[in-house]
Formats: structure tokens, sequence, C-alpha cells
């Protein structure tokens, strides 16, 4: 057998062969060459515009991720995902803004990676307190839940308490050059790219780890039936609380992610419908699939990029395209969901599992 | 068979679209501005009606040869209030070559603002908020009206002055004073503290804040609230249609205070929605409301309408006027930095901007002026209330020459 291409077919004997990352060296080659192009051919060939685009897509990916978890792994349908996010932004602003840090960890650019930690513990803490009326309820009753956690953390902890804190008023701003990790000063759209794909490879190497061990297995059995893996021995409330931590702490990274981006931080940056928009992302990439999450973020900022450009040299000749763009934008998204949900209900990702099949069974894919 | 011909069309379509987009950015001899407003958003009710008007503004200025004779090329978009949204527009108008941007919202402008600077693009947003006006601080961020933190002192000082020496309780004991206004909005929130500064220094007692969401349509519970503290006077620091919905609450509710109102909840809508209740609701008015009778004012409504016949002329609002307001000293600053030989965002600010002194835009609005170290357009703000069906003038205060040594050296930026 030869050890660059996998033969024809289903060729897994065992599980572990199965679950294997590095199946040939085909697939060691395909990974450089994603690696390849995320860490130089993107922030090296492509314009300003499109690697804050390719930014953008990155930070939605990451906010996906945990939903991914939530609802297309462990079953648990979540709407208030952009609460957690928060939390881990302000959790890490506040600490590299308001905590006496030593000099020696400011010396050392210490302070805002340890943040990201913080801000990600943070989050999954404040994830598994909502996450725990998943206990007794499920289904619409968890979404409502989940809802109810976007509205006491933005809109009344993180705004009438967190950000009173330091008497900034509502809006925290990270002066220039804050954002440090060891001697790396993050302050322009290139290294912001660098430090999201660096966090998403991460985010993703972790969550697919997690996926192919005991507690993935878990989870997955507990979307399938809980009852059933309740009975096959499988802790469901301690399995169910884990999940909303580990959603929880990958949005508080995304959330911590998303300071450096802006520098400035005010709770008008974590609306519900950024929650709706990642559960939208997720639809649309592909429900239980990691790729699904990034496909569905591609999707959705890349596309509507594309139609905002295009839209461009027709507002000479109607003016209103442009005014009523953001309508055009959230009839694209409701579109894409309708459409992808009747037409293609198991997302991109199943697009791309089918050609990768193609070409796995190929000269006989019929 | 039907339906792939038609999807290829739309494919093909979608393309054609596309390369024609990426070829407009290369532009000969036209000056590309960009603009981010909200007409869909939390705010659009105030914020369409600024978006036509400053659309109509930069049509008028081609009109008028552009800037020494080069056309302005002014691209805007609908970023529907929503921070991650302002950040792509933002980044897309910049590869877009503009060299100005008409922003508009506080939350994206403070958001924004620190790559703004190290972009070195002039922001000329519609908020007016003053931790905008510290170059040290925010060098590119400019505006032509008297910034929030103004406006509420001068609100509140005019209410002292002329207001509070009729009341029946005046010389017996403090009037009691507290704010309305949505916590989580930058905007509402950025002049909070210097009105409780300016009210502890003119010796209110304050209340407790109420949050009143710039969506509210019912705020009765905040009422009830504020009916047990009695406050003589109440800050609403919303949009026009909270803040109606407020004062309305307030006169059905019996809760017997009078109003100032930052500027965004101040206009020619507020006594339709809010009918009775809006008699006497003073408020803070960057420029003059539209049509009133000033110098270039017969301009601003010639061009509503042979732009947007359209929208009725009793429909259009003060909204308008301070777009012009912001279109007017921009395209000042590009004229004199053209002249001066440099667009660059340097050279726009400190041969454009920075060299206004008492700029006349001629549309009712204090005189203008920018410099280095202070990027507050204006020393004060004209305080007009809503009386027997007209804006009345109530007092124009000017802070510099009442308090100038707390101007010049406390209230910079906050």
């Amino acid at each position: 057998m030869s050890n660059v291409w996998l033969p024809c077919g289903d060729y897994h004997q065992n599980y572990s062969d199965d679950q294997g990352w590095w199946q040939s060296r085909f697939i060691k080659g395909k990974m450089i060459l994603l690696l390849a192009v995320v860490f130089v051919a993107i922030p090296v060939l492509a314009p300003d515009y499109w690697v804050g685009v390719a930014t953008m897509v990155g930070y939605t990916a990451m906010g996906a991720l945990g939903v991914q978890l939530l609802i297309g792994y462990a079953g648990l349908l979540t709407l208030g995902h952009a609460a957690f996010i928060a939390v881990g932004a302000y959790t890490s602003t506040l600490l590299v803004l308001q905590f006496p840090w030593p000099h020696v960890f400011l010396n050392w650019g210490l302070a805002y990676p340890l943040s990201i930690l913080a801000g990600g513990l943070a989050a999954g803490l404040w994830s598994v307190l909502f996450g725990l009326p998943c206990v007794k309820v499920k289904g619409f009753y968890l979404i409502l839940t989940t809802m109810a956690a976007q509205f006491i953390t933005v809109d009344f902890v993180l705004t009438q308490y967190v950000s009173q804190i330091g008497g900034r008023g509502q809006a925290f701003s990270l002066p220039p050059g804050t954002i440090k990790i060891g001697p790396w000063v993050v302050d322009n759209d290139f290294e912001v790219y660098y430090l999201m794909a660096i966090l998403l490879t991460l985010m993703v190497i972790v969550l697919a780890n997690l996926l192919r061990s005991k507690v993935g297995r878990a989870w997955v059995a507990i979307r399938d039936n809980d009852i059933a893996a309740g009975a096959l021995g499988i802790n469901i409330v301690w399995y169910k609380l884990l999940a909303f931590f580990v959603a929880g702490f990958m949005a508080g990274v995304a959330g911590a992610f998303w300071v450096s981006n802006t520098a400035a931080l005010s709770p008008e940056h974590f609306p519900w419908f950024w929650s709706l928009w990642l559960v939208g992302v997720i639809l649309i990439g592909g429900v239980g699939s990691i790729q699904g999450a990034i496909f569905g973020s591609i999707f959705m900022v890349v596309i509507m990029e594309l139609l905002q450009i295009a839209v461009l040299p027709l507002s000479d000749y109607f003016p209103k395209l442009l005014m009523d763009f953001a309508y055009i934008k959230d009839m694209a998204f409701g579109l894409a969901i309708c459409g992808f949900l009747i037409y293609e209900p198991n997302g991109l990702a199943y697009r791309w599992w089918q050609a990768k099949n193609y070409f796995n069974l190929w000269p006989f894919s019929y | 068979m039907k339906k792939s011909i038609l999807l290829s069309f739309l494919i093909v379509a979608l393309v054609g679209a596309f390369l024609i987009g990426l070829s407009t950015n290369v532009i000969a001899a036209k000056i590309r501005v960009g603009g981010m407003m909200d007409t869909t958003g939390a705010t659009s009710d105030v914020g369409k009606d600024y978006a036509i008007g400053m659309a109509e503004a930069f049509k008028y200025i081609n009109e008028q040869g552009g800037v020494n004779g080069k056309q302005i090329k002014y691209t805007w978009f609908d970023y529907g209030y929503r921070i991650p949204e302002a950040i792509t527009k933002y980044k897309l108008l910049k590869r877009l070559k503009s060299v100005a941007i008409m922003g508009w919202g506080t939350g994206d402008t403070e958001a924004l603002s620190p790559t703004v600077n190290k972009d070195k693009i002039p922001y000329v947003s519609a908020s007016y908020s003053a931790h905008l006006t510290d170059p040290a601080k925010s060098r590119y961020n400019l505006f032509f009206s008297s910034d929030y933190s103004t406006n509420a002192r001068a609100a509140i000082t005019a209410w002292f002055d002329k207001k509070w020496p009729s009341k029946p309780d005046y010389g017996k004991r403090k009037p009691r004073f507290a704010c309305c206004y949505m916590f989580a909005s930058p905007y509402c929130s950025a002049p909070i503290k210097a009105i409780k500064d300016q009210a502890k220094m003119l010796g209110f007692e304050i209340g407790p804040d109420q949050d009143v969401s710039l969506f509210a349509l019912d705020t009765k519970s905040q009422i009830m609230a504020l009916k047990e503290f009695k406050p003589d006077l109440l800050w609403h620091g919303n949009t026009t249609m909270s803040v109606s919905a407020t004062i309305r609450d307030a006169y059905a509710l019996g809760l017997n205070t009078d109003w100032i109102v930052d500027n965004w909840g101040f206009d020619e809508n507020l006594p339709r929605l809010a009918g009775d209740a809006a008699e006497g609701v003073m408020g803070a008015t960057p420029c003059a409301f539209f049509g009133q009778n000033y110098k270039n004012m017969d301009i601003v409504v010639k061009m509503a309408k042979k732009y947007n016949p359209g929208i009725p002329l009793e429909k259009r609002l003060i909204r308008t006027v301070q777009a012009w307001g912001d279109a007017l000293i921009t395209w000042e600053a590009l004229k004199r930095a053209d002249k001066a030989g440099d667009l660059s965002g340097p050279g726009i600010m400190t041969k454009g901007f920075e060299t206004m002194r008492n700029f006349d835009i001629g549309l009712g609005a204090s005189p203008i002026s920018f410099t280095a170290t202070d990027h507050r357009p204006t020393t004060g703000c004209l305080i007009q209330e809503w009386k027997n069906g007209k804006f009345q003038v109530v007092e124009r205060v000017d802070l510099k020459k009442r308090w100038p040594e707390k101007w010049a050296k406390e209230w910079l930026g906050w």
C-alpha cells in the first residue's frame, strides 16, 4: 500500500485508523498547503481590505465553533452565544486596563496573553451557569434560557455594572501598544490577522482532538439520544455542562481576540443578532462539522462582501441600493438559510465531503 | 435546462457587476469621500434624514465645482448601527482610497477611532461625543457641532438660568435632577459624567439614572421610579423616538417635571410624536431647524426639492441640516488642503480643518474652530424649546465665556 495515497473506498480497519490525522502523505501535504495559504499566501498576496475580511471570517468562525459544539455535537440549542463572547472581551480588556500587573509581566508582554486565557475561563464558567438549566430542559426551552444569557449578561451585567469599572463610561478604549504578546505588538491589520489565524488554528486542533476522544463520543451520544446515552453509563449532566464550558471558553477567547481588532469595546459590539448570525453560520456551513463552522463563516462574510462590491457600481444609477444594502444583506442571510434548509440541509460541509468522496472513490465514484 | 441557463445568467451578471465594482475603484481626477450611515438600525429614526441630507450636500458641492475643480465621488453604506459591520465597511472605504470618511454613531466612531488615527484618515462623524475632541487621543476625529458634553452642560445651565428662578421652590431648596438614557449606548452615556459634573457645580441634587432603550415604546416603569424622586428637571440622552415615548409617558402619569434633551432627541418629529407632552421641552440645537431663516438654508431646501422630490419638505428634519454642517466643513477643509497641494490625511488635518477659525457654515450653527490641541468645534450651544407650536430660543450658552478656566484646563475630552 502506498503511503502517499489511500486506497480507493472504505479502507479503515479500526477506530484509531479512522480517526487518525495523518493518514497519508497526501493528507499531510494538503494540510501543509492549507497552512501555507492561511499563514503566507493570504497575508502576503491579499490587499489590506481582504486581509481585514479574512480576519472577520476568522472571528466569526471562532464564535461559530462554540455554537457548533453545542448545537452540532452536543445537541444543545443556543441563541445567546454573543453573551459569552462579550464576557471574554470584557474580562480581557479589564484585566489589561485595570489589573495591577507586575512590571515584569508588562515588559515581557504577558498581560494580554494571560488575559485571553482568563477571558476564556470566565466565559466558560459563565456559560456553565447558563447551561445549568440544560439539566432539566432541552429544545425550545433551552433556547429561551440561552437567550436569557444574552439579555442578563450584555444588557444588564456588562452595561449596568462592568462598564462602570474605571469610570470610563460605556466605551473602553485600549491605548496603542497595549495588545502585546511577548515582544510582538499587535497593532495593524496583518498582525491582527496572524493572531486570529493562530488562535483559530489552536481552537480547531483542540476541538477536533476533543471530538475524537471519549468526551467527543459522549457528546455525540447525548446528541443522538440522551436517554440511551445515560443508560450506557454516560454522565449526561457532566458532559452537557462540559460542552457549555468548552463552547464558552472558545467564545471567551474569540471575545478577547476581538479587542485586538478594534482596540475599543462597548456593549453594542455584542448584539443578540450576532448570536442568531452564528447559528445561521453553522446551518449554512453544516451542522455537526468543524469544517461546517469555517465554511459557513467564509460563506456568510465573503459572499456578503462580494455582494456589496457587486452593488457598488450600480449605486450611481440606483442610489437606493446602497441605502438599503443592510436590508439586502439581511434578506440574503434569510434567503441563504431558507435555501440551504430546503436544498442542502446538511450544509456546505456535506458538499465538501461529497467532493472528497468522489475523488477518494475515483475512478469508481458512481 | 432553463434553470441552469437562468443560474448561469445570474452568475455572469454578478461576476460582471463585481468586476465593474473593482474597476470603479480607480477613478481619475476624482476625490473619493466615504460614508457610513444608519438608515435601518437602532438610530435610523434620525439617521435616514441625515444620510439623505449628506448625499444631497455632496451633489451640491459637485455642482459648485467640487474641490477646486475636482469632483467628489461620495460612496456611502448603511451599516445598520452594527459595530462589526462598521469595521468591515470602514476597511472597504479605506481600500477604495477615501480621503475622508463621513461617519455616524458614537459606538462605531469611538470603536474606529484608534484605527482611524493609525490610518490617518479624517473621520467626520455625526457622533458629537466629547471623547473625540482631544487631538492627543483622537487626532483624526471631527464634527461641526457642539459636542454632547457641551450640549448637556449648556442645556442644564440654560434651565438653571431661565426656568428655575420662576419655580415656586426657587431659593427654598436645591433643584432635583436625574437622567434618562440607554446605559448600553456609548452615544447616550457619553455626556452623563459632564452633565452630572455641571449639575453638581450648579448645586443640583442628583437622583438615580433611568435606563431607557433606544427602541423603547413604553417607559412607565422608569417614570414610576422617577415619581419617587420628584425631579424638577430630567435629561434625556436618546434619539427622538424613545425620547417622545418617555415624555408622553411622563405626561400621562402626571410626572410634573421639565425636560432637557440632547440634540438627537430634539427635532421636528418630537412634537409630532409626543403631542401636548412636548410643550416646554428644551433641547440642544447644533444648527437651525430645516427651513428656518438662515443664510444658506435656501440652498439646503432647494437641493432637498431637487434631489429628493418624493420626500415632502414638511417631513424633512434638522438632521438634513446637520449633515450639511458636516459636509460643508469637510468641503472647506478639502479645498484648503488642495490649495496647499496636500490632500493626504495629515495634509487635510493640518492645512484644512485645523486652519479653521470661526468658520461660519451659514446654517445657524456656532462659529467653528479647530486647532492642533483642541477639536471642540464650538464653545457653546444654542438651547431652544418647543413652545406654542414652534421652536423658540431660550439662551445661547457660551461655556468658554462663563467658565474660561474650566473650559481651557478641565473639560477637554470628556
